[in-house]
């Protein structure tokens, strides 16, 4: 089915580039003004969701009429919707955590379109049905969270920027190696087309290279283990509002790359599904004591993001509908909770005597602002999986979907892993609202208005989950049947 | 004869692009990602070449090569020379702040 809906979630964050930047002059209304093409763009995606789940079709649109194969073709199915929706919640929480920060880099002209060009990317990269399409957005993501690091007020920044660039841009070059090697192999790059070439002939020469270059790259773009060492000083070192969606949502692009490829490209290939829950489960370990061992809130974030992700990666490989449910429920709310929680650090550590989240520094900011220790204990409960949060939908249902597929050996290793969460995060709360310090003055920082909105959505989707874990249970009957994403981009047109 | 020296020639520079990106100095680590780069541009180039002989828009079909990688190589070497022309002002600003070109020295990040 044919609808120009599909366009606008993506094109208004990219028209609110050049807008956004006219106005770098205004600084009080550049701000307003990112936040409202991020709202719309926001809204569309819902009206998109809405289209989707009354057709049960997906929208498909071929990009100046040329048909299929040949044109480059943006497609919508149930899973890049979803995935979009997730990202455009958490990026409008982001501007809006940008609008009231003290940081000084939200005051810099290019701040908000660099981020709305990272939103754009980001979408982009959900919605579109072409593999070098993919790779074009990538690195749009790749620019624009790399430049954001650069011009952080932290003086490391520059540094995680290169280390975080250098990786991409090598992860950048297996992307087009792989491209490269489907293209030599099946002659095309649109997703349903390679799929059904795929699924007729899966041995050409060349396609298993294909596979390993794009498998390593999306472990780079996911950060997972043991592609991870540059993320957890990339994360932390990034301007707060920015490292929110760097951990929640940029790491996010890997998960999906991995979606795409276990379901509608490489479907039968058991090999890569092994090597993701082996792969996850050495994250969620090497994450959890890499977070518990941490010295400072953002860096200890950072490395949770690597144990959620390993959890998600699992989920995806065990490749039964019940646990990819569970890796799109994962996915959702880790989004929601690792963006709040980011944000409730950085916004402790704005407040701290010198600007860094290091525990030696943040260490008893809390005593004057315990509403925000409330939020960051919610937060914490969350990522650890305790009810009556989200998280605890989330652990449950991949726990759940382990039980199910009768994996005992890697559940009981992230069932115990996931102690580890209770340990870092009753440690950080522990450090930061209990722990006495005599250097601590009551002082503004940033507004914490978007973290707690997100914690509160966490609450509901925690205590009414339903909503969302039949959404992506819809998801997981899409992305079960490739042929309905086939036939919609090579059968209309 | 003419495939043989191309993938000679794309094995070379991945080999240079490699070597370079393992050692320390970043410069060097900046130009092996150059080097790698451009390895990438040609194996995508040469992914279109069946025979390489006659222009996208001649009729002798047989001898045509495919246009579309070409159009790939051309959005890839933009990006990339964008991309590397970020590292470079990276790898200044690095070099005022830290004082050095050993990557082992630029660890302000540890913890």
């Amino acid at each position: 089915m044919e609808n120009w809906l599909l366009l606008l979630p993506l094109f208004i964050p990219l028209a609110g580039v050049p807008v956004t930047l006219a106005f770098r002059k205004n600084r009080n209304v550049q701000p307003a003004l990112a936040l409202a093409f991020m709202l719309t763009a926001l809204a569309f995606t819902l009206a998109l969701l809405r289209t989707l789940l009354t057709t049960r079709q997906p929208v498909t649109l071929q990009m100046g009429l040329w048909p299929a194969p040949f044109g480059i073709t943006f497609a919508a199915d149930l899973l890049g919707v979803f995935m979009v929706l997730m990202s455009q919640l958490v990026l409008a929480a982001g501007l809006l955590y940008a609008t009231g920060s003290t940081e000084k880099v939200v005051q810099y002209p290019t701040f908000y379109p660099l981020f709305l060009a990272l939103a754009g990317g980001l979408t982009g990269a959900f919605l579109t049905g072409d593999l070098f399409n993919l790779f074009v957005f990538a690195e749009i993501i790749v620019v624009s969270g790399a430049v954001l690091t650069a011009i952080a007020d932290d003086r490391f920044g520059v540094e995680a920027a290169y280390k975080y660039f250098y990786i991409s841009m090598l992860a950048s070059a297996f992307f087009l190696l792989g491209v490269g090697s489907l293209y030599v192999a099946y002659g095309t790059l649109n997703f349903a087309d390679l799929a059904t070439r795929i699924a007729a002939n899966p041995s050409a020469p060349l396609a298993m290279a294909g596979l390993a270059f794009l498998t390593a790259t999306f472990l780079i773009k996911s950060a997972a283990f043991p592609f991870h060492f540059w993320q957890p000083d990339f994360h932390a070192a990034a301007p707060t509002p920015v490292s929110a969606m760097l951990s929640s949502l940029v790491v996010k692009q890997g998960v999906y790359g991995f979606f795409r490829m276990t379901t509608l490209l490489f479907p039968d290939v058991e090999l890569l599904k092994t090597l993701l829950v082996v792969l996850g489960v050495m994250g969620v370990l090497y994450g959890g004591f890499g977070a518990a061992g941490t010295h400072n809130a953002k860096r200890m974030l950072a490395y949770s993001t690597l144990a959620q992700v390993g959890f998600i990666l699992v989920g995806i490989g065990w490749g039964t509908p019940l646990s990819q449910a569970a890796a799109l429920v994962f996915t959702f709310n880790h989004a929601l909770v690792k963006a709040a929680m980011l944000m409730l650090a950085g916004a402790m550590a704005s407040r701290a005597p010198i600007k860094s989240a290091s525990f030696e520094v943040v260490v008893g900011v809390g005593k004057y602002h315990p509403v925000a220790g409330i939020l960051f204990l919610l937060g914490g409960m969350a990522l650890a999986g305790i009810p009556p949060l989200n998280g605890f939908i989330s652990k449950l249902m991949v726990f759940w979907s382990g039980v199910d597929a009768a994996q005992y050996v890697p559940l009981l290793i992230i069932g115990l892993a996931s102690i580890l969460t209770v340990i870092y995060v009753i440690r950080s709360f522990i450090k930061i609202w209990f722990e006495p310090s005599a250097k601590v003055k009551p002082k503004a920082g940033d507004r914490l208005i978007a973290p707690a909105l997100l914690i509160v959505l966490s609450l509901v989707l925690g205590i009414w989950a339903e909503p969302l874990v039949s959404l992506a249970q819809s998801v997981v009957a899409w992305i079960g049947d490739p042929a309905l994403y086939i036939a919609a981009v090579l059968g209309g047109g | 004869m003419m495939n043989l020296i191309i993938a000679i020639a794309i094995g070379a520079l991945f080999g240079a692009g490699i070597y370079q990106i393992l050692r320390r100095n970043v410069i060097r680590a900046a130009i092996g990602l150059v080097l790698l780069a451009n390895a990438v541009n040609l194996f995508l180039f040469t992914a279109g070449a069946y025979n390489g002989k006659a222009a996208a828009y001649t009729t002798a079909l047989e001898q045509t090569s495919d246009p579309l990688p070409q159009a790939l190589v051309l959005t890839a070497i933009v990006i990339s020379m964008g991309g590397f022309a970020f590292v470079l002002s990276l790898l200044y600003a690095i070099s005022t702040r830290y004082k050095t070109s050993d990557s082992d020295d630029v660890k302000g990040l540890k913890n």
